[in-house]
């Protein structure tokens, strides 16, 4: 019996974001995205409160998977760094905090949400095109044939990220095998077109960290009952693959909705193994030498196969298909049907090796631009979150191959770039104005909620009741124990900027974040011998922050120009 | 959907106090006397009796997040190396304490972690001058003397209980104890042991000065008076032992020797013995198993390699454990092979199987009809039907039944061992034709029988052939059981063998059946010890060295920043310019003194554990001295290496005992423990930066009032 029941009618709201319950829960997300932010950040526990797995993190990636927010407002904001993180991997943290702290201060201001939106666009691009100008005072330029910068810059990606639970000589190790997992899948022979290869992450839990390892090549996980039947390997220069996506199982292909009706005494199954053991037949008098599957091989496929001296591996799994049919050149195959001799691929080596107390087969391709990134970590939750980083780390690399700079990081960028942005709109508001019938008191009243936006992010790295200061030279941040002396000699007291580029040595006119300054024109230019000289360097990835920048602006700006909240209540 | 969210370190860190108040549950475990205790399930009345940290976290209903973590540790710890998870939970319980405290000093939270981290790797560091190299026991294993006898076991637990007392007492006490431990077991439902007052008697007396004596110098005096008491007090200190003897260089005119001046004597450990029982840690009677199965493992591997020479590898996969309960304790042994119990209703087929070579098949999954191999989909949607109705609905598991059988004849198997289930009707067809059927055996039994016989492992019947078969395995029936009571049939255990095969099994027994388990688990644990320590070709000094020394070289520390001000930053602060980096001098020293106060209260739990304390303060007392004496020393290494010396150094007068030299010294396995010391330290950490929980998936409605405040909705 059906029921008709009648439709309930649309919800609509109006200035959803004057509403009180949407100020409160965007302030609980801005807390919870903001406590999270740098290396000194807190972690969140994320569990379903029933038992299940717990998560404890305070990257933004695996945070906003798990938080299932209803309103539409906080869900336009999440999506836009979801989206964010999914393509660029770095800054999911930087943009939320970013786009929150521009809503709330632009709605202090209450100007109109035109002018806003207006005014926002144009500071953004003047933002960019800073950053993208060979000018600019917070980007350095990547020199490939030392591996500095991109040390610095995995190891500040590395120690952003407390749950990783890494010691100091751990992190080294870890900055290291990153930096050779990445170089390991560049071509040899690059032409103008570069085509990277691909880095596997292969989990070894509960390990010491420092037993990580990069290996060329790609490892793939057996039983020790498997690896007892696998023959010894004779010696050769080529191994003829052949690479299955199907499952050989040996099981019926879904049959959908209706029945299958066989009379007795027909085995289907037998029907499907003869089919399988042809196959096999067909692989032995093709001389494979390997055979990989992704799926389950039926067990007498793979004791003909082996009776044969072919090596079958199944299980292989939907993650290594990829790079497994890139690095064998072979095509996988989708059908129990004859084999095309196309399809076939080969390796240059095969081995097995054991790590931990895990048994690897160890495949070594040709042309190797695949490697396998052993990964230990102590505990479940600790892995976790250092597989996330380590992607997020070789993401960062491969983008900065792209564009070769990267942005001082510790939050020199972001107060660097707010002292620009004041200088600029006081210094020629012309120029930015144009003609958007805007006029300079609200292109102040903007830039200012912009730049301080800039510096509370900045300032969100501090999470044990320090004071941020800055400088009148170079609008660098620093930091320092709260309750100074008011009258103090600065230089004492501190010892290098947020990046670690300048040390105090120099009497730079320090002066509080948070209080009143008068604009500078911060030092444009970064010279190259003091980031050669500088040690240890904060940085971040260079397109992934220009990106959050702008994911975060332009989130900004629709939020602030929603007017009406529909929602279908059926 | 609405996510929660609660803060939960607003004044008290919510998450610390839950860790430490989990972790006070595993005190009694820590140190060779553990106490057992029952857990008791309200609601069906069942109980267990548990005596090792895995087990009580397995029957312990931790849903929260932290307690869930927790769990985590100690499994992944378990898991790797089956050893140091009672260390892992009592630190954890110590340093969620001291990092509370920390918080309570008004120290940032990002310093509590970087000083901590650092200041334990620092530790780590240091402890490696208290290793002691393992070399080459097995090529002494043939000649040397074995680990058996009762003096010697009891001996390890009390390394100088025969100097006053001569070896009639030793053994008296080892009865007595075997007595109390186990009555203690069955009977005493909570709390600690009972000591029964001849055991201890001479201690008694000392407690009594101790009590009384005020300082530590009036307490050295009031031993040097009474130097027979003096002596034994030291000796119940297992864990402690080496710590108490500097009044043992005291010369005939009572002036002390000055401690530091003593040269320390270089340490190797290249007998079996001497290693085993300095890691038994307690469990005499399981480590002896493992001793036997080790050397019939050696003996066994070198009969395999014939005249070249490998070097020995102990392979702990191919030790195999067989429980029977109700059986008493000298019945517990080691025997090369495969024992396993089987019903009495075979003892006619084994009969006529034994003494006669049989072919074997080995199976990888269950033997019935209806199992297939992992990843295959069975489809639903099939309807078999049939023309004629003299087909039976259970027709097809009697053809199939009967093809199995077909089978086995044709290739002259009369032995299936099948590592899943077997189905009741093969097994029953089969004993009809002589044929043994085994189910639910071990991957690791089925491996070496594969290895030995030259069978190969099939998923399924039909896929034996000529080259799946193994031959020449023995069956003999080894011991009947008596009547279980649980199973109420009459069980017999039989004994599979091959020629070379490389397996040991090891019969466990126990009169009560309660204790089954936790012998089970005495075993592997030091089987595992003994393993990690011959893998790693080093051990520890034991009973508490390292941690003592740990303590004294963070209170070291911990002056020193005091004193000179920073060395240098740790941890990530390292390379921050943050202002933490800056004040971390200011407060490293407090910092330090709570992580060391963590080892502190592990060793005086210890040493109370070890029942030579009647108070944790007083072994508080105890190891304060000491650590005055370490730090007087001017280094802490040499001086516990000193007091470590003397156990077996020529203090001894000669005239006490003649087998002084069998008294052993205790050892501690390296990575095992040192990894336990930074997973507790680890999570600990971590729950200390966790500020907020998110719980997905919480409706509004499902917290109630009372609970509801502290949470946001999102």
């Amino acid at each position: 019996m059906s029921r008709l029941e009648a439709k309930k009618p649309s919800f609509c709201r109006s200035e959803p974001l004057t509403s009180e319950r949407v100020k409160a829960t965007l302030s609980v997300l801005k807390g919870i995205v903001t406590s999270c932010y740098g290396p000194a950040g807190r972690l969140k526990q994320l569990h379903n409160g029933l038992g299940g797995s717990v998560c404890t993190t305070s990257q933004s990636a695996a945070l906003l998977a798990n938080l299932p927010v209803t309103h539409p407002i906080l869900k336009i904001l999440t999506t836009s760094v979801q989206n964010h993180v999914s393509c660029f991997s770095d800054g999911g943290l930087f943009t939320a905090i970013l786009c929150c702290n521009l809503v709330e201060n632009v709605q202090r201001i209450g100007l109109t949400p035109t002018t806003v939106i207006k005014l926002n666009k144009q500071l953004l691009s003047l933002c960019t095109s800073y950053l993208k100008s060979e000018a600019c005072g917070c980007r350095i330029p990547v020199n490939f044939s030392s591996t500095h910068i991109l040390l610095c810059l995995v190891r500040s990606i590395l120690t952003s990220k407390p749950a990783c639970m890494l010691t100091t000589k751990e992190i080294d190790h870890i900055s290291t095998l990153i930096l050779r997992a990445f170089l390991l899948i560049i071509p040899e022979n690059a032409q103008d077109h570069i085509i990277l290869g691909k880095s596997i992450i292969v989990p070894l839990k509960h390990q010491r960290v420092i037993d990580s390892t990069v290996l060329p090549g790609i490892l793939i996980e057996i039983s020790e009952v498997q690896l007892m039947k696998i023959l010894p390997i004779k010696k050769s220069d080529s191994f003829k693959v052949a690479l299955f996506c199907v499952s050989l199982s040996g099981d019926l292909s879904d049959t959908g909705e209706g029945n299958v009706v066989v009379s007795y005494g027909v085995s289907l199954e037998n029907a499907v193994l003869d089919q399988l053991l042809n196959l096999g037949r067909q692989l032995v008098s093709d001389h494979v030498d390997l055979v990989l599957c992704q799926k389950v091989i039926h067990p007498s496929l793979k004791q003909f196969l082996r009776t044969h001296h072919v090596i079958a591996v199944d299980r292989v799994g939907v993650a290594v298909m990829e790079p497994l049919s890139k690095v064998t050149g072979t095509r996988p195959i989708g059908s129990l049907d004859s084999i095309s001799p196309s399809s076939y691929g080969s390796v240059k080596d095969l081995c097995t090796a054991k790590f931990g107390f895990k048994h690897f087969f160890h495949l070594i391709p040709n042309e190797a631009t695949v490697c396998s990134l052993l990964l230990c970590n102590r505990n479940d939750t600790a892995w976790d979150e250092l597989k996330l980083t380590c992607q997020t780390a070789l993401h960062a690399l491969q983008l900065t191959i792209k564009e070769p700079c990267v942005l001082l990081g510790g939050g020199c960028t972001e107060t660097h770039l707010a002292a620009y942005i004041r200088h600029k709109t006081s210094s020629e508001p012309e120029g930015i104005l144009r003609d958007d019938g805007c006029t300079q008191t609200e292109l102040q009243l903007i830039a200012e909620a912009f730049c301080s936006a800039l510096e509370s992010l900045a300032g969100s790295l501090e999470h044990d009741g320090g004071e941020i200061l800055t400088d009148g030279k170079y609008g660098h941040f620093w930091s320092v124990q709260a309750d100074s002396p008011s009258v103090v000699n600065w230089p004492d007291l501190l010892s290098r900027c947020g990046c670690g580029l300048y040390s105090s040595q120099e009497e730079l006119s320090w002066s509080f974040l948070r209080s009143a300054r008068l604009p500078f024109v911060p030092q444009t230019c970064l010279p190259c011998e003091a980031t050669d000289s500088a040690s240890n360097l904060t940085l971040d990835c260079f397109t992934a922050k220009l990106s959050g920048l702008q994911v975060a602006v332009e989130t900004a700006n629709l939020i602030l120009d929603l007017s009406y909240v529909i929602e279908d209540k059926n | 959907m609405v996510m929660a969210c609660r803060v939960i370190n607003k004044r008290r860190h919510m998450g610390l106090q839950q860790l430490s108040s989990f972790a006070e549950t595993g005190r009694t475990f820590l140190g060779p006397v553990k106490s057992s205790k029952f857990i008791i399930d309200e609601e069906c009345h069942e109980s267990v009796l548990i005596s090792s940290t895995v087990r009580l976290l397995e029957s312990l209903d931790l849903t929260s997040a932290v307690g869930q973590l927790l769990r985590e540790a100690v499994q992944a710890q378990n898991n790797t190396y089956r050893t140091g998870t009672s260390t892992l939970l009592f630190l954890v319980g110590a340093w969620s304490s001291a990092a509370e405290e920390c918080l309570h000093l008004g120290v940032p939270v990002s310093l509590i972690v970087s000083v901590m981290s650092e200041a334990l790797n620092s530790c780590i560091e240091e402890v490696v001058s208290l290793q002691v190299p393992v070399h080459n026991v097995s090529d002494r294993m043939v000649n040397t003397k074995t680990f058996s006898g009762p003096e010697t076991f009891s001996v390890g637990v009390y390394p100088f209980l025969q100097i006053p007392s001569g070896t009639g007492l030793i053994q008296k006490e080892r009865d007595l104890k075997d007595v109390a431990s186990q009555s203690l077991a069955i009977y005493s439902h909570s709390g600690r042991p009972v000591k029964s007052p001849q055991l201890f008697r001479s201690q008694d007396k000392v407690e009594a000065d101790e009590n009384t004596s005020q300082t530590p110098q009036t307490l050295k005096n009031s031993l040097l008076a009474d130097t027979r008491c003096r002596k034994s007090v030291l000796t119940h200190s297992r864990h402690f032992s080496r710590t108490g003897n500097n009044q043992w260089i005291s010369k005939p005119d009572g002036v002390l020797e000055q401690l530091s001046a003593a040269i320390p004597k270089t340490y190797r450990c290249d007998d079996l013995v001497e290693l085993e029982v300095g890691l038994s840690h307690g469990g005499h009677s399981s480590m002896k198993l493992v001793d036997k199965a080790v050397r019939l493992q050696y003996r066994n591997a070198g009969m395999q390699r014939g005249s070249c020479t490998m070097p020995f590898l102990f392979d702990i996969s191919r030790i195999f454990t067989c429980c029977l309960p109700g059986l008493p304790e000298t019945f517990s042994c080691v025997c090369p092979g495969y024992i396993t119990v089987v019903s009495i209703s075979n003892t006619a087929l084994i009969k006529e199987l034994q003494n006669q070579p049989i072919r074997v098949v080995l199976v990888e999954g269950d033997l019935t009809e209806n199992y297939r191999h992992l990843g295959f989909n069975k489809s639903a949607s099939i309807k078999t039907v049939s023309e004629s109705l003299k087909v039976q609905q259970d027709g097809s598991e009697e053809l199939w039944t009967d093809h199995v059988l077909q089978v086995l004849i044709k290739f002259n198997v009369n032995l299936v061992l099948a590592q899943g289930n077997v189905s009741e009707r093969l097994i029953e067809k089969c004993t009809d034709s002589k044929r043994l059927v085994i189910g639910s055996v071990n991957g690791n039994v089925m491996q070496a029988f594969a290895e030995a016989s030259g069978a190969v492992q099939v998923a399924y019947i039909t896929q034996v052939n000529e080259n799946c078969v193994g031959s020449g395995v023995c069956v003999t029936i080894w011991r009947s059981i008596p009547f279980d009571a649980a199973d109420r049939i009459n069980r017999m255990a039989i004994m599979l063998k091959t020629e070379g095969i490389n397996l040991v099994t090891v019969v466990l027994t126990s009169p009560v059946t309660a204790q089954m388990q936790t012998k089970e688990d005495t075993f592997w644990t030091c089987a595992y010890r003994l393993y990690h320590a011959l893998k790693e070709q080093k051990v520890f000094l034991g009973g508490g060295a390292v941690e003592f020394f740990c303590l004294s070289h963070l209170q070291i520390l911990a002056e020193q920043s005091v004193n000179k001000g920073n060395q240098g930053c740790s941890g990530w602060l390292h390379d921050t310019s943050s202002w933490l980096a800056s004040s971390v001098t200011q407060y490293r020293p407090t910092v330090l003194k709570c992580l060391a106060n963590g080892w502190h209260r592990y060793l005086s739990t210890l040493l109370y554990n070890t029942a030579s304390y009647s108070s944790e303060f007083e072994a508080g007392t105890f190891i304060q001295h000491h650590l005055q004496n370490a730090t007087d020393s001017g280094s802490p290494s040499s001086y516990v290496l000193n007091e470590y010396s003397k156990l077996n150094s020529g203090i001894l007068n000669s005239d006490i005992s003649d087998k002084l030299e069998q008294i052993p010294r205790v050892y501690d396995i390296v990575t095992p423990k040192i990894e336990a010391w930074r997973r507790a330290l680890d999570l600990v950490l971590l729950v200390l930066q966790t500020d907020s929980e998110i719980i997905t998936g919480l409706e509004q409605t499902q917290i109630n009032s009372q609970e509801s405040e502290g949470f946001l909705f999102l």
